[in-house]
């Protein structure tokens, strides 16, 4: 192989892992949700919540880490509002979170405007500069891709790693499948469902206004209306090509990223080809994903079904 | 007494959603007063202005009569916006694949097109939920980004118009174009199809065995089982009829609004149109009175950002708070709903 061909893999790299941080973990969140009995469509609110707290903080303060608190707050925020309706109301939980969707988009621009009223000019905050790793980050192609990166790149690899050790080596991970899959059961075994889906949601909340946190702090260093646009969505394909598995929704996600920065490449290199071939690639993937994997019974069976103690 | 008291928490949502309103409408600043006046005349203040919220209500009331026949059998669509691009695909190619057809004929070709594109682009869906169990929510949602996706290769190659640079098709032939219904506005003949529709839907659905059989599979689908109707061939026909209503909703925002084909011809009506559904639970007439409110709602809040400097991203903090709030209804004024 030539040094050209290295460097340009490299280049993609680099590239792809920053288009999927933010669904690793908003994907991650939705996973451990997911996992207990929660589908929450709203992972799309809880990034935008997170996204614009983490900008508005450190706007204000200067302190990006302060911001990065608040982009955790935010999207816990908007988590528990929908816990609450699913788990003590017990409401359809895919309308729950359609509506958070549309109130937090408009939350934010509403906000955002009431802030810095109509600018031509954004108004940006600085962004989290890339922290070099010693001797990882000079392993060949892996090296610059993952270890010279930002801190939200470390701290979804680190997520990674613990939500696979939470999920299938603890205890824990063995109690929250079990809410998932059979709460009766669960709770004749002594678990507390409720408890462990406040939980599981909360989880969703800091990952989710976490990854919402990396788009704003991490790449582009200033807030918009609908600044997400539409990757809370593209996290729950995340979540289905990866099938719940941590290190599944990490290589789906990279897929993903993948052909993002492949079709903004093209863009820029003038190719014929519609972009939204690339972009279509995601969601045509998942669907083939969907249909293989017929007959293995995946979701958790409980997904999207309250639990009530009193009820067979 | 427990009729009042329904009626009595619905008002309690009212009150709570005005309150949040009006902070909000404080929050910029604004005079209340004048805020609420120009939300009015934004709605009711000229002639055209209402014409309008008649033009959005048009696909809102299409798709959400979708959306509802569909969650009546249990069949959960978050892909109506998916299912109006494909009907809009439809429309485009049949009027320009048949160009030379009379409106008479046309006209119902395209609608039957967009029906049937749409309701294809629902019944997959609808066929892997019933035959596997794989979530309808999960795949509805992701056909909507290849439909979204399709019409954007679309209109940059074979639909495009090579004598305009942007990615959009030329003009339908005429003969595809439904006429508008008052002369100067937009107001056009969609307007009827989706209320012909809505009849058509009602008679199906509350007046005939197989409406009788669909509407059983959505309350139990187990007992339905065991007394012989099919839950199979009834959650793919809802899904089939729910897709087709979305499609044609599509066919109407191009053929009687846009008269081409152009990347983002819904702003989200597919999405509003759950809430609409949910709004006017899930019953055709009630689906109409909801779709124009909310086409109203969003209408209203243009003439309040014109006139007194209150952002429309209002309009869809009060949807988001009304829908949460109705969620959550039964928890919030339990002591109302139970006492006596």
């Amino acid at each position: 192989m030539d040094s050209g061909f290295i460097t340009l893999v490299t280049m993609y790299l680099i590239a792809s892992v920053r288009m999927a941080t933010p669904l690793i973990l908003a994907g991650l969140g939705e996973a451990v949700s997911e996992k207990a009995g929660i589908l929450n469509i709203g992972v799309e609110a809880i990034m935008l919540s997170g996204a614009f707290f983490s900008f508005i903080v450190s706007f204000f303060t200067g302190n990006l880490y302060l911001g990065l608190l608040a982009g955790i707050g935010g999207g816990i925020f908007v988590s528990m509002i929908h816990a609450v309706l699913s788990i003590h109301c017990k409401a359809n939980q895919t309308i729950a979170g359609l509506a958070l969707n549309f109130m937090v988009m408009g939350l934010t621009s509403f906000l955002f405007l009431i802030v810095f009223g109509q600018t031509t000019t954004l108004p940006s905050c600085s962004v989290f500069s890339a922290v070099k790793i010693p001797l990882l980050s000079h392993i060949p192609i892996i090296g610059p891709a993952l270890f010279n990166q930002n801190v939200f790149v470390y701290i979804a690899l680190i997520c990674i790693v613990l939500t696979a050790i939470f999920f299938y080596k603890t205890e824990w991970g063995v109690n929250l499948h079990a809410v998932g899959k059979h709460p009766q059961a669960a709770n004749s075994a002594g678990l507390n469902v409720f408890a462990i889906r406040y939980f599981a949601c909360f989880v969703n909340g800091i990952l989710g206004g976490l990854g919402g946190a990396s788009i704003t702090l991490g790449q582009l260093g200033f807030f918009m209306e609908n600044v997400t646009s539409g990757r809370g969505y593209i996290a729950l394909v995340a979540v289905i090509l990866g099938r719940r598995n941590p290190v599944g929704i990490f290589a789906a996600a990279m897929v993903i990223g993948f052909s993002q920065a492949l079709q903004y490449n093209l863009q820029t290199l003038g190719f014929a080809i519609p972009t939204q071939v690339f972009s279509m690639f995601p969601y045509v993937v998942a669907v083939i994903v969907l249909f293989l994997s017929i007959g293995k019974s995946i979701d958790p069976s409980a997904l999207g079904v309250p639990f009530e103690r009193n009820k067979r | 007494m427990k009729q009042f008291g329904k009626s009595l928490s619905f008002l309690g949502i009212a009150v709570l959603t005005l309150s949040i309103t009006i902070v909000l409408i404080l929050m910029v600043g604004s005079n209340v007063d004048q805020a609420f006046s120009s939300f009015l005349s934004g709605i009711f203040g000229s002639f055209y202005s209402v014409s309008e919220v008649l033009v959005k209500a048009t696909p809102l009331i299409l798709t959400g009569l979708g959306v509802a026949v569909g969650s009546r059998s249990g069949f959960i669509n978050i892909g109506a916006e998916g299912q109006l691009y494909m009907g809009a695909i439809a429309v485009t190619c049949i009027a320009f694949w048949l160009h030379d057809l009379p409106a008479m004929v046309m006209i119902p070709l395209v609608i039957l097109g967009g029906f049937v594109f749409g309701g294809v682009w629902s019944a997959v869906p609808g066929f892997l939920k019933v035959r596997f169990g794989i979530s309808e929510v999960i795949t509805t949602l992701m056909f909507n980004y290849i439909a979204i996706s399709i019409v954007g290769i679309l209109v940059r190659t074979s639909l495009k118009d090579p004598s305009n640079s942007l990615p959009m098709s030329a003009f339908l032939p005429d003969g595809a174009t439904l006429p508008t219904l008052m002369s100067s506005t937009r107001l056009h003949a969609g307007l009827l199809v989706a209320l012909i529709s809505v009849v058509l839907v009602w008679l199906l659905v509350w007046k005939t065995p197989t409406g009788y059989q669909m509407r059983a599979v959505g309350l139990n689908p187990r007992a339905c089982k065991c007394s012989g109707i099919s839950v199979y061939k009834n959650i793919i026909l809802s899904s089939l009829i729910s897709g087709g209503l979305a499609g044609i909703a599509g066919v109407c925002e191009v053929s009687g609004l846009h008269h081409k084909l152009l990347e983002g011809i819904s702003p989200g009506y597919g999405y509003i149109a759950i809430i609409v559904a949910l709004l006017g639970k899930n019953h055709p007439v009630g689906v109409v009175i909801s779709a124009l409110g909310i086409a109203a709602l969003q209408i209203g809040s243009l003439g309040m950002q014109r006139m007194a400097d209150v952002p429309t991203s209002i309009s869809s903090i009060i949807l988001g708070v009304v829908v949460l709030l109705i969620l959550a209804r039964k928890s919030i004024f339990r002591r109302l709903l139970t006492d006596e």
